[in-house]
């Protein structure tokens, strides 16, 4: 059990995307609520919002960084893509898409120059972000008049999957491509394990730093445009309603918080485990509480035992039980 | 000249040259204090000349909300200070706590709800400082988890919208002024006064800023570093449920929403009074005059008449400064 939980970590996500969709199919008991196209449809709907949040972050995570702004980023690229795509969408999300660019550039580039701690410049970058969508919203709820566009996006394609769905796992694909191929990917893993090593043995860490800040920006930018375009208006989202999911999903995917360890589709499937339990909870007509307490226990449960310390702390429980 | 005479010369003289007036006045490796009292004063100066900034409502009111961040905030310093950054669930726990401390005092009067919130609050975030020191978990994926099993545990007892004090209930002399100043404020003095009391006096206040400092080296002399982790979580913990029974008592009523993005106005309130996001320097004085400088920003925004929202962005801005800034003033 406990090297299920802590040594496997590429099979971890997978068997827990198994255990969910057994358990969830048991008490749903053949009713047909919980195993249907509906419900994988609205799945891969909430994967597409909560994906490219969670992959940006968890490359972040993966080099021993944390990117708190992507929410912000996710608020304010919805805003300025609603509010210049008034005309066309694509320049809404040229736009939009560019700012994240240019937030992630900025960060990456405070955090590699400044030599500073990457929570207190995100979170700056957050409250900044987070305050510019405020000032372009006016703390409203911005409308987007273009139904159709709205429509399509919800369109579904193959049954399941929409447009948004499948952009998203579009970058998933990729990312795990050049993560599994090229040497980008050793790359970060190196920085992540041990940032000095990796120096002496001619990574280009600043760079590759500024980069996966970057990119974490742009899928937040892409994920916030998507999601303001596919419901057709733009507000200051609630923090919690992604950070909470994207971290989850991050490490639930075998994203370890010490660095060093992760895949793309590892965090793809552990974005896919918390999209499964929040549909399933929802068709099998659980109270909405349930979904909360639940991503909060498994988030929980893996901080803890993702712990440095831990195993060291119950060797030393064990010790002094046994000597009396 | 002898040569003891020259011996004694050596032994004596000064080793450092004395600084040159333009290093006395601007420091270039540490430009901190010179920004800091380039702000203050033009903080001053701007306030003072705003017309309606001295009037009587205006000081109440900002007086009024800075407290109920002013508290969270002042928790939140310990946090920063143990190295754990900012726990994001505080928020959370002012809303859980206000809604506590209604259904307590509907139920068994002022002193009980009192003890039920100020428990639950150290209770709520003492159980994540436990978490956090003892097992070495992440602090913020251990509040971000607690923030969303808080909100669904006040979702499932059933409690997801608006409780009201019953009309029996009195708050006396909690809901009014103390000598011309409002009660919250009163409490957020305290409050500042009980947190630098406690970083000050008490051994428990001097691990922290060991534990703050340097992790390993509080352990290496010795220190239970997870105890003086769970402390500092406690504490805050408690200092946030003293805002959500104050927020709870000014309204006579409590629901979630009381503390949403408390956290961060809170976070900002401590990095703009100078506590440094790594841990180990700052102090809860420092939280107070950060809280009032935001505060004053605040108020002085509103009455040359721009819109709330500029206020986020200002606030935003700003902590992103002081974070560039207080690392390059640190010094390599």
């Amino acid at each position: 059990m406990r090297k299920f939980l802590r040594s496997d970590q590429h099979v971890r996500p997978l068997g827990l995307l198994a255990v969910c969709i057994i358990v969830l199919a048991l008490a749903d008991w053949g009713q047909g609520r919980f195993l249907s196209a509906a419900t994988a449809f609205s799945t891969f709907e909430i994967f597409a919002t909560i994906g490219p949040v969670a992959l940006g972050l968890g490359l972040t995570m993966m080099i021993r960084e944390f990117d708190l702004s992507v929410i912000g980023m996710f608020s304010m690229a919805g805003c300025i893509a609603v509010i210049t795509g008034a005309d066309s969408p694509w320049i809404g999300l040229a736009l939009a898409l560019a700012a994240g660019l240019a937030g992630g550039l900025a960060q990456g580039f405070i955090i590699v120059r400044l030599r500073l701690g990457s929570v207190g410049v995100t979170l700056g970058g957050l409250l900044v972000f987070t305050g510019i969508a405020a000032v372009l919203t006016e703390n409203r709820s911005l409308p987007y008049d273009n139904m159709q566009l709205a429509l399509a996006l919800k369109t579904p394609l193959a049954g399941v999957l929409s447009i948004r769905s499948v952009v998203a796992l579009a970058i998933f694909a990729i990312t795990a491509f050049i993560m599994a191929a090229t040497r980008v990917g050793r790359d970060v893993i190196a920085i992540g394990s041990d940032r000095r090593a990796a120096m002496i043995a001619g990574v280009d860490v600043d760079g590759l730093m500024i980069g996966i800040f970057a990119f974490s920006s742009v899928c937040a930018a892409l994920s916030g445009v998507l999601v303001s375009y596919s419901l057709a208006s733009a507000s200051v989202t609630a923090v919690s309603v992604i950070i909470v999911p994207a971290a989850a999903a991050a490490i639930l995917g075998g994203v370890s918080l010490s660095g060093g360890t992760g895949r793309p589709l590892g965090i793809g499937v552990g974005v896919l485990v918390l999209a499964v339990l929040s549909t399933g909870f929802n068709a099998i007509g659980a109270p909405p509480y349930v979904n909360d307490i639940a991503m909060g226990a498994i988030l929980l449960t893996v901080a803890i035992l993702d712990g440095p310390y831990l195993m060291r702390r119950l060797s030393g429980l064990r010790r002094r039980a046994v000597r009396h | 000249m002898s040569e003891p005479v020259a011996r004694w010369r050596k032994r004596l003289a000064v080793p450092a040259t004395p600084k040159s007036w333009r290093q006395l006045v601007f420091d270039a490796r540490n430009p901190l204090p010179v920004i800091r009292a380039t702000v203050m004063i033009g903080l001053a100066v701007l306030a003072l000349t705003t017309p309606g900034f001295l009037s009587r409502p205006s000081i109440s009111s900002l007086l009024t909300t800075v407290s109920f961040i002013g508290c969270v905030a002042a928790g939140m310093t310990l946090i920063t200070l143990s190295g754990n950054i900012m726990s994001f669930s505080l928020g959370a726990i002012v809303g859980a706590t206000a809604m506590i401390f209604t259904a307590s005092v509907n139920w068994g009067g002022l002193a009980f709800g009192f003890a039920a919130a100020l428990a639950a609050g150290a209770l709520l975030n003492a159980a994540q400082g436990f978490v956090i020191g003892w097992a070495g978990a992440n602090p913020i994926v251990v509040s971000i988890a607690a923030l969303s099993l808080v909100y669904g545990a006040i979702e499932a007892v059933g409690a997801d919208g608006t409780i009201y004090a019953q009309a029996g209930v009195s708050y006396g002399l909690f809901k009014g002024e103390i000598a011309g100043i409002p009660f919250e404020f009163v409490m957020f003095l305290c409050v500042t006064a009980i947190g630098q009391l406690i970083l000050f006096l008490t051994i428990f206040g001097r691990n922290l800023y060991m534990v703050g400092g340097s992790l390993r080296a509080a352990e290496a002399v010795g220190v239970r570093t997870w105890r003086t982790i769970s402390g500092a979580y406690l504490w805050a913990g408690m200092f946030s449920a003293l805002a959500g029974i104050m927020l709870a008592i000014r309204y006579d009523s409590a629901s979630m929403d009381f503390g949403v993005g408390y956290e961060y106005e809170a976070i900002a309130a401590v990095l703009v009074g100078g506590t440094v996001v790594k841990g180990g320097e700052g102090s809860v004085v420092r939280t107070l005059a950060g809280a009032l400088i935001i505060a004053i920003i605040q108020v002085v925004l509103l009455l040359k008449g721009l819109r709330q929202e500029w206020q986020y962005l200002l606030a935003g801005l700003l902590v992103l400064a002081v974070v560039v800034l207080q690392t390059r003033g640190a010094g390599e």
